[in-house]
């Protein structure tokens, strides 16, 4: 593997080609929920690429290090789901007791992290995709930046269809996700650009 | 419906009987738990490009929300408020892996297609949804019945979705051929833009739907 190079192409790979929300379809609840205001979208972006880089590693870790070689692999799903569920309270915790102004504008999105697929899902992936230890870190770091990228141009598209008529039945959910599938197709154009 | 715990849990009773089927009903159609409560919506884009993945999927949920539905209304009384989300979720995990490795064992071609989606059911919001706003509240019968409707609503919404976008986008159903070969597919369809476009208008017509029905009653009164 060759080094350097390799860590570029999966971080590309994972933040534009392979986008977690446009071709994976993770993380939409958020992305549809919290897509309202720009700077509530990036807030919520940063905290769950924070979220999900110390995610991946601690799964990768407690993965290959304690659930394979005992052969408890079967308990993968348990394990991870209770790793991000601290995570996300490890964090919560440090934010609230350093960073209380931080705190304040994450608000609940900090705990409704835990539910969000796009963490686990890509902690299953990384599994799944068989990266090795750097690997999975600069994964989880990249997905968590492609979905900031992903919820922030969403949010900004919301913020300017606030303005425009929508026919009455198309409104809210209707509308968003016709704009999302738009969105998807202008993100297809990277594809190609890693295998 | 969260005040009629205390009595007994015996399914005989009528009134319980039909207040569960109500449930079942409400859950299947009224409150899809997909196009009027936007639950669970990961799932449904990722596996709906084909029918039987689609269906795979929606058995596979619905079995995970009757037993953790089960399990979370056996121990109702011992939950306590702070630690009930992470009981609920580690209830729901549980099933999941039996979930996972059962398809594994007996279709794997299926689970081979679904991939890391069944266990992404563990974060599915339906599922949460309904331990936190049913089954802690309510007796056995009333939850299981809550469980299927919410199951066979969900199973519902992923293949009407499923066979919209099977059928236009390769011209088979369930893996039929049911368009003449004329028909150019609409490759579209198979892709991600294909299921977040077919979703939207899926849910406009839905509340068109339910606008018109609030308007026709309404006028009614």
């Amino acid at each position: 593997m060759g080094g350097v190079a390799n860590l570029i192409v999966i971080f590309l790979s994972i933040a534009l080609v392979n986008n977690l929300v446009f071709m994976k379809f993770l993380g939409i609840c958020p992305y549809l929920g919290v897509s309202k205001k720009v700077d509530m979208a990036f807030g919520m972006g940063l905290a769950v690429t924070f979220v999900l880089t110390l995610s991946a590693t601690m799964t990768w870790l407690i993965n290959n290090l304690i659930l394979v070689p005992l052969n408890l692999e079967f308990t993968k799903y348990i394990a991870f789901i209770l790793v991000v569920a601290s995570m996300v309270q490890l964090v919560e915790m440090y934010v609230r007791k350093f960073y209380p102004t931080l705190y304040q504008s994450f608000g609940i999105f900090l705990p409704l992290i835990t539910t969000n697929c796009a963490i686990l899902g890509t902690c299953l992936f990384i599994d799944l995709w068989g990266y090795n230890f750097i690997e999975a870190v600069v994964a989880g770091f990249g997905g968590g930046l492609g979905f900031t990228m992903a919820i922030s141009i969403m949010a900004g598209i919301r913020e300017q269809l606030e303005m425009a008529e929508v026919p009455k039945a198309m409104q809210g959910a209707g509308i968003t996700l016709v704009t999302a599938g738009i969105l998807t197709l202008a993100f297809m154009g990277f594809s190609g650009m890693v295998r | 419906m969260a005040e009629s715990n205390e009595t007994a849990i015996a399914p005989a009773q009528p009134s319980q009987a039909a207040e569960a089927f109500g449930q079942f009903v409400k859950n299947l159609w009224e409150e899809n738990p997909v196009f009027r409560a936007l639950l669970g919506m990961c799932p449904i884009l990722a596996v709906t490009a084909a029918c039987k993945p689609a269906l795979t999927m929606g058995l596979a949920a619905t079995f995970v929300v009757v037993c953790s539905n089960i399990m979370v209304s056996l121990m109702r009384k011992a939950l306590t408020p702070h630690l009930r989300i992470l009981m609920f979720t580690l209830t729901i995990s549980v099933f999941v892996t039996i979930a996972d490795l059962f398809l594994k064992a007996f279709v794997p071609d299926m689970s081979d297609i679904l991939g890391p989606f069944v266990p992404l059911i563990i974060v599915n919001c339906m599922i949460i949804a309904r331990a936190e706003s049913c089954a802690s509240k309510n007796p056995l019968f009333i939850s299981v019945m809550d469980g299927f409707g919410t199951g066979f609503g969900f199973t519902l919404a992923l293949v009407m979705l499923a066979t919209i976008r099977e059928v236009l986008g390769g011209g088979t159903w369930f893996g039929f051929q049911v368009l003449p070969s004329w028909w150019v597919p609409w490759t579209v369809m198979k892709l991600p833009a294909g299921a977040f476009i077919t979703l939207g208008f899926m849910l406009a017509v839905n509340i068109h739907l339910h606008n018109r029905k609030k308007a026709k009653a309404a006028a009614a009164a």
